[in-house]
């Protein structure tokens, strides 16, 4: 979520508009979004992002962005949502949501660039906004003193503090996607995975291969061996692991790496019985059975993909689902 | 069945000197540019200048790793200006090889050699 948050603080700020954010800090019962989702309204009446996706909550937020903005008051409004909608559809209700809708000030704007600096460093930071008052905390590292003793949630909520409600917008750092092999599937692989906020890492020997040209959009592109490279970057629990090579003198040794960490997803490309002769080769090499379990091979979600893009998204596809702890199956078969 | 000799596939599933040292005199890294081997030789060198120690890392095919560990087995002792030329260290993988694989074979070599005139011209 942090990427939307700040590609549409990037865009506000090149349009030089004043613009009022509105940010959904508490939801009750069912809501399509959870708290964090951002939606800014320039003086001109541009709209960037959605609290919900759509209908008459992010009407009504529009509507009371004017106000704020005309009278420069942060303000907080309880909106339920879609009761007539779903009292149509014969549900009981729909959920409600908190929503605080603010002024875009220089400061407001100077404390996320500093928050954007932390972030793009690889350093998970929370805003903490007390909602009575609308003073707004920024916390890297270690906690201010007025917080001293409060547990910051792992995800962006409202808490208590002190007795007084306080949204803490927690903004973590992009999930990687380390891409090993740069041929033709990792280019849409390049795209899509940017497109969905993560810091994709494209790594190949071959220098021809893993250019700027053919990457144009990659976070990072290194030639090298993969190995050593892949030991430089580090996987950890917010690293994806795709192995799109189709070669088994960097899939072999790299899977070895990145199966004794804890990357929550590593995908290897190729057939199933590709796949049962790596494992075996890795069962050779002292690999145990249940570390072999983890490698996804075939790779990729099952949506027929024939070209080359359309691999790239059942591959990302799968990324996500993993990340999410869905299996990846149709909306409509749950 | 297997189109490799014993000797390549014994060096490719055990390779020699796999790694790294610690202050090479030698060091060079190269790359075919198509099929993305790539491989790092370094080399201690002696007071007589003979080869003392030789090490190599690097995302390889099996007959390329085969070649790089014999070739790093092959040279510890010898000057730089003794070292194996390419028919001999084709001829130590007793395997045939067609003319596409022979550019794998003779990565490690043309690595080496790269790295020992870099270090003769300093």
């Amino acid at each position: 979520m942090s990427h939307e948050t700040f590609d549409l603080l990037g865009r506000l700020r090149s349009s030089g508009r004043r613009a009022a954010m509105a940010t959904l800090v508490r939801t009750i019962g069912t809501t399509p979004r959870k708290e964090g989702s951002k939606m800014f309204v320039g003086d001109d009446g541009a709209i960037f992002g959605s609290v919900t996706i759509g209908g008459c909550v992010d009407a009504r937020v529009i509507e009371e962005a004017a106000g704020v903005l005309a009278s420069n008051d942060p303000q907080l409004f309880q909106l339920d949502l879609g009761d007539e909608d779903a009292w149509e559809l014969g549900l009981t209700c729909g959920g409600s949501v908190e929503v605080l809708v603010e002024p875009l000030s220089a400061a407001l704007l100077e404390q996320y660039a500093t928050a954007e600096r932390a972030w793009n460093e690889g350093r998970s930071v929370a805003l903490v906004t007390m909602l009575d008052s609308g003073e707004r905390l920024l916390v890297d590292g270690s906690l201010p003193s007025a917080l001293q003793g409060v547990e910051l949630p792992r995800q962006s909520r409202t808490i208590a503090v002190d007795e007084r409600s306080a949204y803490v917008e927690i903004l973590q750092p992009p999930a990687r996607l380390l891409i090993f092999g740069a041929g033709a599937l990792a280019m849409p692989l390049v795209t899509f995975a940017n497109e969905l906020g993560f810091r994709t890492i494209v790594i190949d020997p071959r220098e021809r291969f893993a250019s700027r040209e053919r990457f144009p959009r990659a976070g990072e592109i290194r030639v090298g061996i993969a190995t050593e490279i892949a030991s430089q970057i580090g996987m950890n629990a917010s690293t994806s692991v795709v192995l799109v090579a189709h070669d088994v003198k960097i899939d072999l040794p790299v899977l070895k790496l990145a199966l004794a960490t804890d990357a929550p997803y590593i995908g290897l490309l190729g057939s199933r019985r590709r796949g049962a002769a790596i494992r075996q080769m890795l069962r050779e090499e002292n690999v145990d059975e249940a570390q072999l379990q983890r490698i996804r091979t075939p790779i990729g979600l099952d949506i027929g993909g024939e070209t080359v893009a359309e691999i790239a998204l059942s591959i990302v596809s799968e990324v996500v689902a993993v990340m999410r702890g869905r299996n990846g199956g149709p909306m409509s078969a749950r | 069945m297997n189109p490799y000799s014993e000797i390549v596939q014994e060096h490719y599933r055990h390779p020699r000197n796999f790694g790294a040292l610690e202050k090479p005199d030698i060091r060079h890294e190269l790359a075919n540019p198509l099929c993305g081997d790539r491989v790092r030789i370094e080399v201690a060198l002696a007071d007589d200048g003979r080869v003392r120690a030789a090490r190599f890392q690097g995302d390889l095919c099996s007959i390329a790793k085969a070649a790089a560990s014999l070739l790093t087995e092959l040279i510890v002792g010898r000057t730089l200006d003794a070292l194996p030329d390419e028919q001999q260290l084709v001829d130590a993988l007793r395997t045939e090889l067609k003319p596409s694989r022979r550019k794998c074979a003779l990565l490690p070599l043309d690595a080496l050699r790269a790295g020992a005139d870099a270090f003769t011209r300093r």
